[in-house]
């Protein structure tokens, strides 16, 4: 049984906005959502790069108590996306309970916040009388967090997947959400991701000389994906959810469609866990294809994962040109945001949809001068007009893992 | 600390850090205010830090397991500063 996969809801929160017209909005005016570093203490002042793809703007959570116990940062942001993407979506509360209804969530590391505060805890008072460590420090934040909170908060019975392989977090989720759908396993899945504000993470890829540190007076001219004068990666923050549902059942209750998942292709590089590898990336393109089983004529758009790095956008351009030559459009939208790690590939999937139906494609920010190496492709350098039919999200990730999706627009879903 | 003191403590606890709303002391806990095992464990924590400044022993906390009231949480833990006195 192979059936049809439907987005009918979504919900982002990114360093450019939460609502979708002022995503758009920051997206037509080539706003940037990277800020200067925050202090949180840890790390910081060691830390060479001194920007941040930052959520700064206040997000009215209104959870109870009997909720939040169990919730890190990192859960506040996957439970307000599934809500808005549920309350979107029309679901009857007995179908969200029914079993029929799965999640696909995850995160890069559950909620380092609480980890540190758990860590903070066990080298200070190691010799204590009190055991300080609360019986919820482990339920905020482990490794499937955002997952099982979501469950618990709606009543959600269905099958749990909690993808955690860094930048492919969120990009496998919905890859796997759609194939739990595809072949008949759940009737919907909420799909998605969640990174909080974390400076162990930039410390990470600071230490792999892998971060952006050139602009650190000017937070908004980096990352700056397949420019000369790329220097690395911001990290960034944000949560994502989108609703998949089957097509048929979707159409019959009425249910706006926003998008259809028409092809999904994970793998592994197979040995590097770090550098990014030709032949896997450009393996993953080809698998999505045939998947989809469509032709690279077929694709219009493509969301490159392009996180500025000296390599890896290189890499990728390869691949890119290896498979679908210059005819579609290639953005890196991590230019206005950061890298938001295990968020990126359900926010870029997100703003391509909003972009497919507004009829444009942003252009990658900050890309002045582009690299010799990565001038073979369709580059997106002004907002460009377009009737986008197909789109492909790209995202790799540490451990060697790449994906794609491709997905349709809402017009030509019949 | 008199049984008094204890109960003040007690609501003030479950008031400021748990959120309940008007406590009453023969309240079901769990069915009056969604007071689940993970709440009871967090509760344990902060008797023993802002109550009886001693750390609890398995055993206990175990017997804390059966409690379902306010005046059962008072209870218990005169009976704890009782037998540690002895």
């Amino acid at each position: 049984m192979k059936r049809r996969v439907v987005i009918t809801a979504c919900s982002a929160i990114t360093p450019i906005g939460y609502d979708k017209d002022t995503i758009i909005e920051n997206l037509r005016q080539g706003r940037s959502g990277v800020k200067p570093l925050r202090d949180d203490g840890l790390l910081t002042r060691h830390i060479h790069s001194r920007v941040f793809g930052t959520v700064d703007y206040p997000i009215d959570y209104g959870f109870k108590r009997h909720f939040t116990k169990t919730m890190g940062p990192v859960a506040y942001y996957a439970c307000k996306v599934a809500k808005d993407v549920l309350e979107r979506s029309g679901l009857s509360q007995d179908f969200i309970t029914s079993g029929r209804l799965g999640v696909a969530f995850g995160s890069t590391h559950g909620s380092p916040t609480v980890q540190r505060e758990i860590y903070k805890t066990f080298f200070n008072d190691i010799d204590s009388k009190f055991s300080s460590i609360g019986a919820v420090d482990y339920l905020r934040s482990m490794v499937h967090t955002t997952a099982v909170n979501i469950t618990r908060m709606f009543g959600i019975t269905g099958r749990v997947i909690a993808s955690s392989t860094a930048c492919t977090t969120s990009s496998q989720s919905i890859g796997y959400g759609y194939e739990m759908v595809k072949y008949g396993m759940q009737d919907a899945m909420i799909c998605g991701g969640a990174d909080e504000y974390d400076t162990t993470t930039v410390a990470v890829f600071d230490n792999l000389l892998a971060c952006s540190v050139n602009y650190n007076a000017a937070p908004h001219c980096t990352p700056r994906p397949f420019d000369t004068n790329r220097d690395g990666l911001v990290v960034g923050e944000g949560g994502g959810a989108i609703l998949l549902e089957e097509y048929e059942s979707a159409k019959k209750r009425g249910a706006e469609i926003l998008g259809e998942i028409i092809g999904f292709a994970c793998n592994n590089n197979g040995g590097d866990l770090i550098l990014p590898n030709l032949d896997g990336i450009t393996a993953t393109l080809r698998l999505a294809l045939k998947d989809a089983e469509i032709t690279p004529y077929d694709v219009d758009f493509i969301s490159a994962h392009a996180t500025a790095t000296k390599m890896g956008d290189v890499i990728e351009a390869q691949a890119i040109a290896a498979v679908y030559g210059d005819r579609p459009l290639v953005t890196g939208l991590k230019s206005y945001m950061g890298h938001t790690m295990g968020t990126c590939g359900v926010i870029e999937l997100i703003l391509t949809t909003y972009m497919m139906e507004q009829g444009f494609i942003a252009p990658t920010l900050n890309l002045e001068n582009v690299d010799e190496r990565c001038n073979m492709l369709r580059h997106t350098r002004e907002i460009t007009e377009s009737n986008t039919k197909i789109a492909a999200i790209q995202n790799f990730a540490f451990g060697g893992v790449n994906t794609c999706l491709l997905v349709k627009s809402a017009n030509e879903v019949h | 600390m008199t049984r008094d003191d204890i109960q003040d403590k007690i609501l003030a606890i479950l008031t400021e850090d748990f959120e309940f709303e008007k406590p009453g002391l023969d309240d079901n806990l769990r069915d009056d205010h969604g007071f689940d095992s993970i709440d009871a464990i967090e509760l344990l924590g902060k008797i023993e830090l802002t109550i009886l400044d001693f750390s609890l022993t398995r055993e206990e906390k175990e017997k804390a397991m059966g409690i379902r009231t306010i005046n059962d949480i008072v209870a218990y833990i005169e009976d704890i500063k009782h037998s540690r006195s002895k």
